[in-house]
C-alpha cells in the first residue's frame, strides 16, 4: 500500500468521523454565537476582553470549549478507528501532521472568536489551549471494576440499568452536555447582567435562554438513554417488568441528566451574574422546576418514538418543542408559567399508554 | 401442564408466522421445536416467552395467562427463564449486572455454584456483554434464564456458539431440571442434540399453521 494511498484512508477512518463531530460542534456554535452576538450586540472583543478581565468568565469560555472539543480531538489524537493501519507500513509521522492541522481547523470558530477579538494574541491563546486539549484526549484512564449491584426491586434495577448506559455509552455525549451546559449557564449570565434585569425577571429570562441552549447539550445523552430503553425491552418483558416502571425508570434518568445539566448552568451563571443571591435563588427555583417539568415532557417524546426508525430525528423535536414549552410559558405567564410547565409534563406522561 | 399453548395465532407485519398452533409441555418434559428457517420457530417462543404478543390464542405457564391480566402476567414471566436467539440484552451491561437484574426481578439470589461451575460463569462475571463471544454472552444469558429455577425455561437455540465442554454441561443442567419437575421449550437444529437431551420433537412447518 502506498503512503499516499494509507494516508488516504487514515484520513477517512479517522478524519471523516472527526469532521461530521465537528460539523455539529459548528452548528451549535453558530446557535449559540446568534444568541450571544445577535440581539446583545456584543462583539467578539467585547467577549474575549470580558474573559480575560473576569477570571470567571475565562474559566466558563475555557471549560466549555474544552469539554465540547475534547471528544473530536480524541477522535483524532487516539485514532483508535484507524488501529489495524498500524500493521501496515504507512506513514505516522504525515498522519500525525495530518491530525495536528485537523485540530486547529476544526476550531475554526473558537479561533475566530478569539482572532477576531484579541488578533494574534488571541490565535496564541488558543493554540496554547489546544496544548492542554491535546494532552488531556491522549490520556485514558483507568476506572476500577465496578461493584456487582445488589438490586432488591424492578425499579431500582430498571434505574440502575439507565445510569450504566450514562455512564457507559454516553461518555461523549457528556463531556459535551457538561460542555454547552456550562455555556447554556455563562449565556443566561451574560442576558442577565447586560440587561441589568434581576429578580424574578432575570429568573425568567436566565431560565428561557438556559432552556434553549440546553437542548444541544442533552440530545446525544438522551439518545443513549432511549437506545438503553430500547434493549432492555425484551428483557424487562420476559421478567414481568411493568411498563409504568420502565416508562418511571425512564423519567427518572432524564430527570438526572435535566437536573445536572441545569445545576452545572447555575454555577456558570452565578459565576457571570456576581454577589446576587436573592437573584440567584430564584433563577436556581425556576430553572430546577422547569428541568423537572422538561424532563417530563421529553420522556413523552421520547417513549413516543421508541419503536419509530426516526427516533433520532424525533428526539431533536422533541427536545425543542419542549424548550419552546418552557420559553412560551414563562414568556407569556412570568413564574406562575412554572406551573404549566409542571402541569404539562406530568399531562403528558401520563398519556403514555400501559 | 406447565406450558399450555392454545390456537395461537402470530403476525408479523402482514404476515401470518403461526396459524393456531396449538402445543403442550408437561412437568419433567424437554421439547425440542424443529422445522426449517423461517417457520416461526423463534417467534413462538417470542410470544410464549411474553416479548411478542399474539394476534389470537391463548399461552398458559404454570396455569398463569402469559398475556392475561396484569397479575396473571407477571406470575407468568416469574415462573420463566427466557434466552433470545441473539442473547443480546443490552451490551454495557455486565453479566452480573444481568443477573443482578433478572435475581431482583425474580426475588431470587445470584447464580448458586453449582450453576456458576457448570456454565463457567465466574470467567464473564465482570465482562460488559458486547465485549463476549457469542459463546460467552450466551452463557451468561443461559445463567440468568437459570436463576430462581423457573418452572418453564423457553430456549432459542442455546447450543449455538456453545464449545462441547459448556454443550455437555447445559445437557446436564436441562435434565436436572426437568428431573425437578422443570419444564423446557428449546429450538435447535441439532438433531444429534435434541437426541441426547432425550427430547421430544415439536415440528413446524415451512408454511404457517402446525398443530403438534
Amino acid at each position: 500500500m502506498g503512503v499516499n494511498r494509507w494516508l488516504s484512508v487514515w484520513s477517512r477512518a479517522v478524519i471523516g468521523p472527526a469532521s461530521r463531530r465537528a460539523a455539529g460542534v459548528w452548528v451549535g456554535a453558530v446557535i449559540v454565537g446568534a444568541v450571544i452576538f445577535g440581539p446583545t450586540g456584543l462583539q467578539p472583543a467585547d467577549l474575549t476582553g470580558l474573559a480575560l478581565h473576569v477570571p470567571a468568565v475565562a474559566v466558563v469560555l475555557g471549560m466549555t470549549w474544552l469539554l465540547v472539543f475534547l471528544p473530536i480531538a480524541r477522535l483524532i489524537v487516539r485514532a483508535d478507528a484507524a488501529a489495524y493501519l498500524r500493521s501496515l507500513p504507512g506513514s505516522p509521522g504525515k498522519a500525525a501532521l495530518l491530525g495536528g492541522l485537523a485540530i486547529l481547523a476544526f476550531q475554526f470558530p473558537w479561533l475566530l472568536v478569539w482572532t477576531l477579538g484579541e488578533g494574534a494574541r488571541g490565535a496564541a491563546l488558543v493554540a496554547g489551549w489546544t496544548i492542554v486539549i491535546v494532552l488531556l484526549a491522549r490520556w485514558r484512564p483507568i476506572f476500577a471494576a465496578p461493584r456487582t449491584p445488589r438490586w432488591t426491586r424492578d425499579g431500582q434495577a430498571m434505574r440502575g440499568v439507565h445510569v450504566r448506559a450514562l455512564r457507559r455509552r454516553a461518555g461523549d455525549a457528556l463531556l459535551r452536555g457538561t460542555g454547552l451546559a456550562l455555556l447554556a449557564g455563562g449565556t443566561a449570565g451574560l442576558f442577565v447582567r447586560n440587561n441589568g434585569v434581576v429578580g424574578a425577571d432575570a429568573a425568567v429570562l436566565g431560565t428561557c435562554v438556559i432552556a434553549i441552549v440546553l437542548v444541544p447539550a442533552q440530545v446525544g445523552v438522551l439518545l443513549v438513554l432511549i437506545e438503553s430503553h430500547r434493549q432492555s425491552s425484551w428483557l424487562a418483558a420476559s421478567l414481568g417488568i411493568g411498563r409504568g416502571t420502565r416508562v418511571v425508570s425512564l423519567a427518572f434518568a432524564i430527570a438526572l441528566v435535566h437536573l445536572a445539566a441545569t445545576a452545572l448552568a447555575l454555577m456558570a451563571a452565578a459565576l457571570v451574574i456576581g454577589p446576587d443571591p436573592a437573584t440567584f435563588g430564584l433563577l436556581a427555583l425556576t430553572s430546577l422546576v422547569a428541568a423537572i417539568g422538561s424532563a417530563l415532557g421529553e420522556t413523552r417524546a421520547l417513549l413516543g418514538a421508541e419503536h419509530l426508525e426516526s427516533v433520532a430525528s424525533r428526539t431533536v423535536s422533541g427536545a425543542v418543542v419542549v424548550a419552546a414549552v418552557v420559553v412560551l410559558a414563562l414568556g407569556t405567564l412570568g413564574m406562575p408559567g412554572l406551573l404549566a410547565i409542571l402541569t404539562s409534563g406530568i399531562l403528558a406522561l401520563a398519556s403514555v399508554k400501559p | 401442564m406447565i406450558l399450555v399453548v392454545d390456537r395461537l395465532t402470530v403476525k408479523r407485519g402482514v404476515r401470518t408466522v403461526l396459524d393456531e398452533l396449538s402445543l403442550e409441555v408437561a412437568a419433567g418434559e424437554i421439547v425440542g421445536v424443529v422445522g426449517p428457517n423461517g417457520c416461526g420457530k423463534s417467534t413462538l417462543l417470542t410470544s410464549v416467552a411474553g416479548v411478542l404478543a399474539p394476534r389470537d390464542g391463548r399461552i398458559t405457564i404454570d396455569g398463569a395467562s402469559v398475556w392475561g391480566a396484569r397479575g396473571d402476567r407477571t406470575r407468568a414471566r416469574r415462573a420463566l427463564g427466557y434466552v433470545p436467539e441473539g442473547a443480546d440484552p443490552p451490551g454495557f451491561l455486565r453479566a452480573a449486572e444481568l443477573w443482578a437484574l433478572c435475581a431482583a426481578s425474580r426475588g431470587c439470589e445470584p447464580p448458586t455454584e453449582k450453576l456458576r461451575a457448570a456454565l463457567g460463569l465466574d470467567e464473564v462475571a465482570d465482562l460488559a456483554l458486547d465485549r463476549m463471544s457469542l459463546g460467552q454472552r450466551r452463557r451468561a444469558c443461559l445463567g440468568a434464564a437459570l436463576l430462581g429455577a423457573p418452572k418453564l425455561l423457553v430456549l432459542d437455540e442455546p447450543d449455538n456458539g456453545l464449545d462441547v465442554l459448556r454443550l455437555g454441561a447445559l445437557v446436564r443442567l436441562l435434565k436436572d431440571h426437568a428431573a425437578a419437575g422443570g419444564a423446557t421449550l428449546l429450538a435447535s437444529h441439532d438433531a444429534a442434540w435434541l437426541d441426547e437431551l432425550a427430547a421430544r420433537r415439536a415440528e413446524l412447518g415451512s408454511d404457517t399453521t402446525r398443530t403438534t
